[in-house]
């Protein structure tokens, strides 16, 4: 927890310890982490697996363009209001994909970021498929920028670490994991999964709203491919069943690996791909706990500790 | 007239996802899981396809007799090592699986083919056409959608006629009531995945002969397929078939409005049915 609140100050600190490159890196490492927190928030959690949460990266990542450059907003105001929109679209979608199956629910999704994609492709005012630039960062020196992209890279760790954090160790994280080891018995036991399933797809949507803003205001351009782009949910995917599926050290840990792998074996291109989508299809063959399912087994530790012991005192003190 | 066109070239567009629609129905009909790898399947199998006509000069139709049995292997085998060990009541693990599949193929693909597109030369059927009543149709999308309807045909009837089908049917209402009676659930789900992707085995010669392939373009084929399944209701054999008339309807509609808004249309159609008969068109509640 002090590591923890460590790196988020020192994330905010970095335009004074770190080159302008290494910030962007950084940046790039934390958008992955906190995409991958909420995929794991969904599937890990709330049993809801989506290949289409890039839908609601790129919707946030559209408003603040339109907001900034379009209507004049300071940019770094209009990323916290365009987190309004992908809020409010992930309530229609879920009306309509909690009505998939399982499996199904996966392909619906991902058809609800296709549609987005299109949508945008299409729409005069998003400029279509050529996109749109934010030449409006131009009034802000380098230094200006950094800083603000550190805020942002400390508090987007802060929302979706620190939030699912402090989410699942509140009274409704007992009712998540009770509805992630058995949803009827939870149901039975008074809990009400359906509204807790809908939270958490909201929340995941801001979450991967706030990630999509962020990365799109670092790359000063969008347009619909980048922006809706797949291979978010790819990432998402691998980092978690990698690191290990309901547990925050596990994001941390496939995080840190897929950033590596993809600095030294990204020139491999296909092949690198190959080899993740193996590793992927292994570990959800042979080992489904993951890195972190396999550590946490043989050693008893926790890095954040979400897990509930009996004790005997009328307080609870884990 | 230019409207009635357009349903006629979305029914004979519904015939190309019908192919793909049907194996995707049967699997989730049997197993209850969802193959995210099945468009990169069609398209893995018309790679092969398109390269063995340009090494052997075989025409499409060889192609198709070599293609069929392999597809059927490579179904067999895709039960017999990944499925078989990620079916049960978690749809995690089957997704999970099948997506890491999907990832690697995709870029095995990209390896071994390039990022091309290519097409199966047909020997001219591709651009032959027939009139019928002041409307051209193709030749080929007519044999396609003949194709598509015989298969959902004999598929119907094996699931409603034979010893195999009752299995099959058994293994998909209640497993474990099923191997009581003497069910071999695993056999039954081999052979299951053994015809849904060897239907694709025809997919795949069609495919690669109406348009061209890139190993990209999988994603695709795997929602129209879905979106066909959900249209026309999940379990149905023909409900798929409907589905798959209805999603090509809507695209080759939407296509006439506006060339960007013709996929779109389909999807669009596929979250209607969603938001107001979410059991598909067909289903049963």
């Amino acid at each position: 927890m002090v590591l923890f609140l460590l790196a988020v100050v020192a994330l905010a600190a970095m335009p004074w310890w770190a080159k302008t490159g290494t910030i962007r890196m950084v940046l790039e490492l934390c958008c992955y982490i906190a995409v991958a927190q909420m995929w794991n928030m969904l599937a890990g959690y709330a049993g809801l697996v989506s290949v289409g949460q890039q839908a609601f990266m790129g919707a946030a990542g559209y408003a603040l363009f339109v907001l900034a450059q379009t209507f004049g907003v300071n940019p770094f105001l209009a990323i916290f209001i365009a987190l309004l929109v992908p809020a409010f679209l992930a309530v229609p979608c879920y009306m309509l994909l909690h009505r998939l199956d399982g499996p199904y629910f996966a392909i619906g999704t991902w058809v609800v970021a296709e549609v987005f994609r299109l949508v945008a492709s299409n729409m005069g005012f998003l400029n279509a498929g050529a996109g749109m630039s934010l030449n409006v960062m131009k009034e802000y020196s380098l230094f200006e920028r950094n800083v603000a992209m550190s805020l942002l890279c400390a508090l987007l760790i802060l929302l979706t670490i620190g939030g699912s954090y402090w989410f699942l160790r509140s009274r409704y994280g007992l009712a998540l994991i009770a509805m992630r080891d058995n949803p009827v018995a939870a149901a039975s036991q008074g809990v009400n999964v359906r509204r807790l399933r809908f939270m958490i797809y909201v929340a995941a949507a801001v979450g991967c709203g706030l990630a999509g803003a962020v990365y799109a205001m670092a790359q000063l351009r969008i347009n619909p491919p980048s922006a809706f782009d797949p291979m978010w949910a790819n990432v998402a995917i691998f980092i978690v069943m990698v690191g290990g599926i309901a547990s925050i050290e596990g994001v941390l840990i496939g995080s840190l690996i897929y950033f590596i792998a993809d600095r030294w074996f990204g020139q491999y291109g296909a092949s690198y791909f190959v080899v993740l989508g193996v590793m992927t299809v292994f570990v959800a063959l042979y080992a489904r706990g993951g890195i972190w399912g396999a550590v946490s087994k043989r050693w008893d530790v926790h890095w954040f500790p979400i897990r509930r012991h009996l004790v005997y005192t009328p307080e609870e003190k884990p | 007239m230019q409207w009635f066109d357009a349903l006629i070239q979305g029914i004979l567009l519904g015939g190309m996802y019908a192919q793909y629609a049907l194996g995707m129905a049967l699997m989730f009909g049997v197993m209850r899981i969802v193959n995210v790898s099945h468009g990169d399947l069609v398209i893995l199998l018309s790679l092969i396809g398109i390269s063995l006509a340009s090494n052997f000069g075989w025409g499409p139709f060889t192609v198709m007799v070599a293609l069929v049995p392999l597809a059927i292997a490579l179904g067999w085998l895709l039960q017999k090592v990944v499925l078989n060990k990620v079916v049960g009541d978690d749809p995690l693990p089957s997704l999970i699986a099948t997506f890491g599949l999907s990832i690697a193929l995709q870029n095995m693909m990209l390896q071994i083919w390039s990022a091309n597109s290519r097409s199966l030369p047909g020997g001219g059927i591709e651009s032959q056409s027939i009139q019928i009543g002041g409307i051209y149709v193709g030749l080929l999308p007519v044999l396609v959608l003949t194709f598509a309807t015989a298969l959902t045909w004999g598929l119907d009837l094996v699931l409603k006629r034979t010893r195999f089908g009752r299995s099959l049917r058994a293994a998909s209402a209640d497993v474990e009531a099923a191997s009581m009676s003497g069910i071999n659930a695993r056999a039954v789900y081999a052979s299951a995945t053994a015809i849904a992707v060897g239907i694709l085995g025809f997919a795949a010669v069609f495919q690669s002969l109406r348009s061209t392939v890139a190993p990209a373009d999988g994603g695709a084929q795997l929602i129209y397929a879905f979106e066909a399944v959900i249209i026309g209701g999940m379990g149905s054999v023909w409900g798929a078939f409907i589905g798959s008339m209805v999603l090509g309807v809507s695209q080759a509609i939407g296509f006439r409005i506006d060339p960007g808004f013709g996929v779109l249309a389909g999807h669009l159609v596929f979250l209607l049915v969603l938001a107001i008969r979410p059991q598909g068109l067909f289903g049963k509640v």
